[in-house]
């Protein structure tokens, strides 16, 4: 039996952010200036009242109003947000009901940002080809905005909300050994953990703890501690020492070279990075899936994002070999390889 | 490259008029030194000599010759 995707949907909010409305607020950073810098022209902003479990729940809903899949089919359900409903319930669970997964379903969280689509589909991987699911659906879903300062243009120039969701079934391999999905490398260093954090969202800080970071010159961002606080320099850093490797670590795993992948869909963390990341890597550019412009960071759900665009622009055929990438907070990275079928 | 050339570089990323940056400057006072600079600045020497700066020992240098110091052993 061999994990296989199947189909993937992604839902975005109603609220778009546009450079220029941004510029109205921060004028110190005119439209242009924010192009330049970050490549992305809008992003996606959730309503007050919209959570990450609503956007999931809507990208889930394409999926069945397409016939990709019921319902019914799934009997476990993945859910990768930073930005859940509540400590408890798992939000998973509620969104079982919402969509109406039979109860005989597993149902859990897992809590990962920029990474957490690897992690799903290592974790949809386990449980399909031990036997355990026969279906998964993996949901990733963020509303990172409601964590950031409206005078932060270092990150809300950059994250957007939105949901994606990928089925994923499993399949007889029928002769063919070559696994669909996979092999895995994973990576992961705490001590990068104050780079990009939320440090009074649950337990160790209530909301309102004053760190006087900016005394301490840790901080120069605009916003507090109840913020979403980014060090960019700090993230870079560990982008340019953590990819490479790891994809270097992938393919000697996977015994391919560089030129043997059709695709690289890496987490679209914002264009300047990616561009440097190719270039770093010597990837030739029209193998290199770049779709943030229009969409911004949409943390765990990138990656599913742009391999659901890449597939409606007629990029990946069957048979090709997709390299996914995945990186940032914790720090946390992975990779895998997509064989698509 | 040369200690001229980096610094001709570091003139685009902080957008100042070319050979304008003497080397006494303080990095504080550039007006386009912030942290998307600073990134910039990792990228390009990351680019250009194959190492990646720390962004501890960027923020720590004072002078934009104490920035350029950190490529001694790499600049002509």
């Amino acid at each position: 039996m061999k994990a296989v995707i199947k189909a993937i949907q992604y839902h975005l909010p109603e609220t778009v952010l546009s450079n220029e409305k941004l510029a109205v607020d921060n004028p110190d950073w005119p439209a242009e200036k924010i192009v330049k810098k970050t490549g992305i022209s809008k992003r996606y902003i959730a309503s007050e009242d919209e959570c990450a479990s609503d956007l999931g729940v809507k990208a889930a809903q394409k999926l069945f109003e397409n016939n990709s899949c019921t319902p019914y089919d799934v009997d476990y359900l993945l859910f990768c947000t930073q930005s859940p409903d509540y400590f408890l319930p798992t939000t998973a669970c509620m969104i079982q009901d919402r969509l109406g997964i039979p109860n005989s379903a597993g149902a859990m969280d897992f809590n990962l940002g920029c990474s957490g689509y690897i992690y799903g589909l290592g974790l949809a991987k386990g449980l399909i080809e031990t036997g355990q699911a026969s279906n998964v659906l993996l949901i990733t879903a963020e509303t990172y905005s409601k964590f950031i300062h409206p005078m932060d243009m270092s990150v809300r120039s950059l994250f957007s909300d939105a949901a994606a969701a990928t089925f994923l079934r499993g399949e007889k391999n029928n002769g063919d050994f070559i696994p669909a999905i996979g092999p895995f490398v994973y990576g992961t260093d705490g001590q990068g953990a104050e780079n990009l954090i939320v440090k009074n969202s649950a337990l160790r800080f209530p909301k309102g703890t004053d760190h006087n970071e900016v005394a301490m010159g840790k901080c120069d961002q605009a916003g507090t501690s109840d913020n979403l606080y980014m060090n960019g320099s700090e993230i870079f850093t560990f982008t340019l020492l953590s990819v490479p490797k790891a994809v270097y670590a992938l393919l000697e795993k996977a015994e391919l070279k560089l030129k043997d992948i059709d695709l690289f869909i890496f987490h679209q963390a914002n264009k300047f990075m990616l561009e440097h990341l190719m270039k770093k890597l010597k990837i030739p550019e029209e193998k290199f899936y770049v779709n943030c412009q229009n969409i911004g960071n949409t943390v765990s759900s990138t990656i599913p994002i742009a391999l659901k665009d890449a597939l409606d622009d007629g990029l990946i055929k069957k048979g090709n070999k997709i390299m996914l990438v995945g990186f940032g907070v914790g720090y946390s990275w992975g990779a895998t390889l997509v064989h698509w079928h | 490259m040369t200690k001229k050339e980096l610094v001709q570089m570091l003139e685009e990323i902080v957008e100042a008029d070319p050979d304008t940056l003497t080397g006494e400057e303080l990095i504080e006072d550039l007006e386009g030194w912030d942290s998307l600079a600073v990134v910039n600045f990792i990228a390009l020497v990351d680019e250009n000599f194959g190492i990646t700066l720390s962004p501890e020992k960027i923020m720590n240098s004072k002078t934009v010759n104490e920035l350029v110091s950190l490529l001694d052993g790499y600049i002509k």
